[in-house]
């Protein structure tokens, strides 16, 4: 009898049991699948974080490894001027850290916003300072922050990058897609106090750091070159100055120098004349320098050998209601005479010997009116018009370099090719690109653009524009040991007031290579606007020794010529 | 029997539970290690700019000039020759170049 309300109970158990996970169940199916999209969103969301990582920008080298430009992860600082108890202690506190005046910052840290930027990409010793200030309601937060360590050196090839890690001028600009940091979004884990815990995938990694690039520039001959040009601009008190130093064979630049320079880790204040890279973006009359292409034509034509005799007109010559004029009164004299003095009327004459259109098509030929193809932004094309565009003068002022508009890397381009035994090579600055890890991702190899005269002619103009260094306008340029070949140039300047040719403005320059023989240096030295003596003789020339002189010991070329070596002499 | 299977049951259960909290712990060591990581390789970009910087050409001019009293030899005082091969006058300056530094001396003044 005692077994019927037990089993009962049991009963009542049983069903309340069921009934119990019955709920459960239910409760479970409602979670678990009807609102199952709706809450993995919601879970998702508390414990996971979506962030977008963002590689460094990649580093720029020179050609032996040198860093020249890279990134660095720098303390940005901010204010949540609603956790600050007191601004006008913090803003004290903060201004002689932040070097901001502390009424600036308190103005912004009395503002009623959540976030509010105090300063941005500070050294990393300042970060440090702040650290150990320890100051509620105001942050750190590490960003990426671009470094020049050289300072000025080589500014106008490498440019720089802006506030946004964004390549904004020269190489920085020009591969600014490869040397871009990757962007990629990750999925983090949180714990219940927000912490990150590891992403999604533990194989995951962060995002990849930009390419690197390493240039053909070598750091230490851009450096006597920038020291030596910097020097004779200020020596002549002149406008601005440009250098090129190139390797003949291959097209490589291995110095590019405009004078005056910039700092570009403090480019902010400066206006966009200061780096513009006036060796490609600038064009100027190149006077004298332009008789060696004209030269290089008439050998190569046969109109002219060394020793053809042209008549010097006794330094007067009329044409088209004008007169040339020679700094020297000559009567009769070779063709290597009159390329070693620098005559004026011989050049005309030899320009008329070849004809327009010889003359315009060896000039297109050498490159000029036509872009390098360096792989630098902002080149020009420069100036050289066709022959129906001509006047009645312009034969004759264009073979003594008027007329023609060119910029200091297109004459340096083209003097490498009668280096080189006569072949166009296209300049180019970058040698290598890498990857994060170190894999060579693109490489550029010298490339040739076309044979502009054969390596007899190349050799005879070589005799000749030694001789300009040996007894003629360049003795300046010569340097001892080594065979130097060159040419001088002085041209004068369209005066923007009168639209006259000005003979107080003029531009010097050099344009030569070295050793004669066997090449390793082909150099340009252009100084716009020198007070005094203009001549390039004068200003250009020695700017062209000292450079080579100290490149080709630093690259230890030896000797080509006797040397006398001065003896030391001790008396006692 | 039974015992067994409870036993076995039991470890698989703590051996389930141990391997989510070892997975857990591992993740903040990884963190924490990802942290030092970071703070390492900012040091090290940090040391890599400043010796890029006093490596300089312009800053090691300038110290040679002012701190050591150094200065460019002058015209002709550097001179690079070729060595021929078969007759090398130095055993160790036998390969390619050789450069030969002549010290211009002051006259001694009286």
């Amino acid at each position: 009898m005692a077994g019927a309300p037990l089993r009962g109970r049991r009963i009542v158990v049983a069903c309340g049991l069921v009934l119990a996970f019955v709920l459960v169940i239910v409760r479970l199916v409602n979670l678990q699948v009807m609102q199952a999209a709706a809450l993995t969103v919601k879970a998702d969301r508390q414990h996971q974080k979506n962030v977008t990582l963002e590689g460094a920008r990649g580093t720029i080298y020179d050609r032996n490894s040198k860093v020249l430009a890279m990134n660095m992860d720098v303390p940005s600082v901010f204010g949540v001027p609603a956790s600050l108890g007191n601004p006008v202690a913090a803003a004290r506190n903060l201004s002689p850290i932040l070097h901001v005046k502390a009424t600036e910052l308190e103005k912004k840290l009395k503002q009623e916003r959540h976030f509010v930027w105090l300063a941005r990409k500070l050294d990393p010793e300042q970060g440090r300072r702040l650290e150990r200030l320890g100051l509620e309601g105001v942050g750190v937060v590490m960003e990426g922050r671009r470094f020049y360590p050289k300072g000025p050196l080589l500014s106008h090839v490498l440019g720089f990058a802006g506030m946004d890690d964004r390549g904004l001028e020269g190489v920085e600009l020009r591969y600014d897609q490869y040397l871009r940091g990757e962007k990629r979004a990750v999925v983090l884990q949180r714990d219940a106090l927000g912490r990150a815990v590891f992403p999604k995938g533990l194989n995951e990694e962060g995002a990849a750091a930009g390419h690197s690039l390493t240039l053909t520039i070598d750091e230490v001959i851009q450096y006597i070159a920038e020291k030596e040009l910097d020097e004779a601009v200020s020596r002549a008190n002149a406008k601005s100055g440009t250098l090129i130093a190139m390797d003949p064979k291959t097209g490589a630049v291995l110095a590019m120098a405009v004078s005056p320079r910039f700092d570009p880790n403090t480019v902010g204040a400066l206006a966009p004349d200061r780096w513009r890279n006036r060796a490609l973006t600038d064009t100027y009359e190149p006077g004298s320098t332009m008789k060696s292409v004209i030269a290089a034509a008439a050998l190569e034509e046969k109109v002219m050998t060394p020793g053809s005799m042209i008549y010097g007109e006794n330094g007067q010559l009329a044409i088209a209601n004008t007169v040339i004029h020679d700094h020297e009164r000559a009567g009769w004299m070779t063709f290597a005479q009159m390329i070693q003095k620098s005559s004026n009327i011989g050049a005309a004459k030899v320009g008329m010997a070849l004809g327009e259109w010889r003359v315009y098509d060896y000039l297109k030929e050498f490159g000029f009116g036509d872009k390098t193809g360096i792989d630098l932004p902002g080149e020009i094309a420069g100036l050289l018009r066709g022959p129906r565009q001509w006047g009645k003068r312009s034969l004759a002022s264009i073979s003594m370099g008027q007329e023609v508009g060119v910029t200091p890397l297109q004459m340096v381009t083209a003097v490498s090719a009668i280096a080189n035994g006569g072949v166009l090579m296209k300049p180019y600055v970058v040698s290598e690109i890498r990857n994060a890890k170190g894999q060579l991702v693109a490489q550029t190899m010298p490339q040739a653009k076309r044979r502009v005269i054969s390596a007899d002619t190349a050799r005879t103009l070589t005799t000749l524009l030694e001789g300009v260094v040996t007894g003629g306008t360049g003795g300046k340029a010569a340097i001892p040991g080594f065979r130097v070949a060159g040419k001088t140039g002085t041209a004068q300047k369209v005066d923007p007031r009168t639209g006259k040719y000005s003979s107080t403005l003029l531009v010097g320059s050099f344009l030569g290579y070295v050793p004669a023989e066997d090449p390793r240096l082909a150099m340009i030295v252009v100084i716009d606007e020198p007070r005094g003596e203009g001549w390039g003789g004068v200003v250009a020339a020695p700017v062209f020794r000292r450079v080579g002189e100290q490149v080709l010991n630093y690259l230890g070329v030896a000797v080509d010529e006797p040397v006398k070596l001065a003896m030391a002499t001790v008396e006692s | 029997m039974k015992a067994v299977a409870f036993a076995a049951v039991t470890s698989l259960v703590l051996l389930f539970v141990w391997e989510r909290v070892d997975i857990v712990r591992l993740g903040y060591h990884i963190e924490r290690l990802k942290a030092q990581k970071v703070l390492l390789e900012r040091e090290r970009d940090e040391l890599q700019v400043k010796l890029s910087g006093l490596t300089a050409p312009e800053r090691i001019a300038r110290l040679a000039s002012d701190k050591l009293g150094m200065m460019q030899p002058e015209k002709g005082q550097v001179v690079v020759v070729n060595i021929e091969p078969e007759a090398p006058a130095n055993p160790i300056a036998a390969e390619g170049e050789v450069r030969i530094a002549r010290n211009m001396v002051p006259r001694r003044v009286r």
